[in-house]
């Protein structure tokens, strides 16, 4: 299992959601994609996608407007 | 009560309202603006107007543009900045925002990660704002107050919109990604 970090902490939409899909695409299934983002409707598409693609995915608040999404490939 | 001392709470000012929620309160906001000011809402008109402005406060002079020569334009631009219903908006959008922002605990300035995203930021902006003049209105008044004025210039400019937003994320993905 690999873990991918990707940073798009000053990235607007939809350039989080676009780096998003194409990590994705480039990994194995049980392999984990963490996304940094500082922009809060990146933390409402990126899940909406991910979850209806069907991967596993987990929101975190990890400081003041700044999140991590951790999608699990399924 | 516990709702809304729930919703007054630190876990409920974070929580998002969805898409229906924040529709049906557009539509009776822009109802009550309709109302209330005998004008729909519009946001990149009174922008234009802070630009006339800006150019006036340097010493410009606007009277004789075509955009500014009408009676109504050239009322509203001597009424000043603090009379002008759209520029109170515009500037209440940006205070209620920051306010949501704050209550929710997720202000923060963001960094400006290359030269890249200002040249982006620039050319989209001078892109919208000059379409959105061409175009007499932005995805709210040419938009949003054309479709609630059941006019049809609303759906004409959405199609429009859209192949905009396709060419947009073209040159988004190809240049500055």
């Amino acid at each position: 299992m690999n873990e991918i970090i990707i940073d798009a902490l000053g990235e607007a939409c939809p350039v989080p959601l676009i780096k998003a899909q194409n990590a994705i695409k480039e990994m194995a299934v049980g392999d984990v994609l963490v996304l940094q983002v500082d922009h809060s409707c990146a933390m409402k598409n990126v899940p909406e996608w991910a979850r209806k693609d069907g991967h596993n995915v987990e929101i975190e608040e990890v400081d003041d407007g700044e999140w991590e999404v951790i999608i699990e490939k399924a | 009560m516990n709702k809304i001392k729930e919703f007054f709470s630190k876990k409920g000012m974070k929580k998002a309202w969805g898409y229906v929620a924040g529709a049906v309160l557009l539509s009776v906001v822009q109802v009550i603006t309709l109302a209330s000011t005998g004008s729909p809402w519009g946001v990149s008109g009174p922008l234009m107007n802070w630009g006339a402005w800006t150019f006036r406060l340097f010493g410009g002079n606007v009277n004789n543009w075509h955009r500014f020569s009408s009676v109504g334009a050239q009322a509203t631009l001597d009424a000043g900045f603090f009379s002008d219903p759209g520029t109170i908006r515009n500037l209440a959008l940006i205070f209620g925002a920051l306010l949501a922002t704050l209550l929710a605990s997720q202000f923060k300035i963001k960094k400006i990660k290359s030269k890249k995203q200002i040249i982006a930021a620039v050319l989209g902006g001078f892109m919208m704002g000059y379409g959105a003049r061409l175009a007499a209105g932005c995805n709210i008044g040419a938009l949003f107050s054309g479709i609630a004025s059941l006019s049809l210039s609303g759906w004409v400019f959405a199609l429009f919109l859209f192949f905009g937003a396709v060419a947009g994320s073209k040159i988004l993905v190809k240049y500055f990604m």
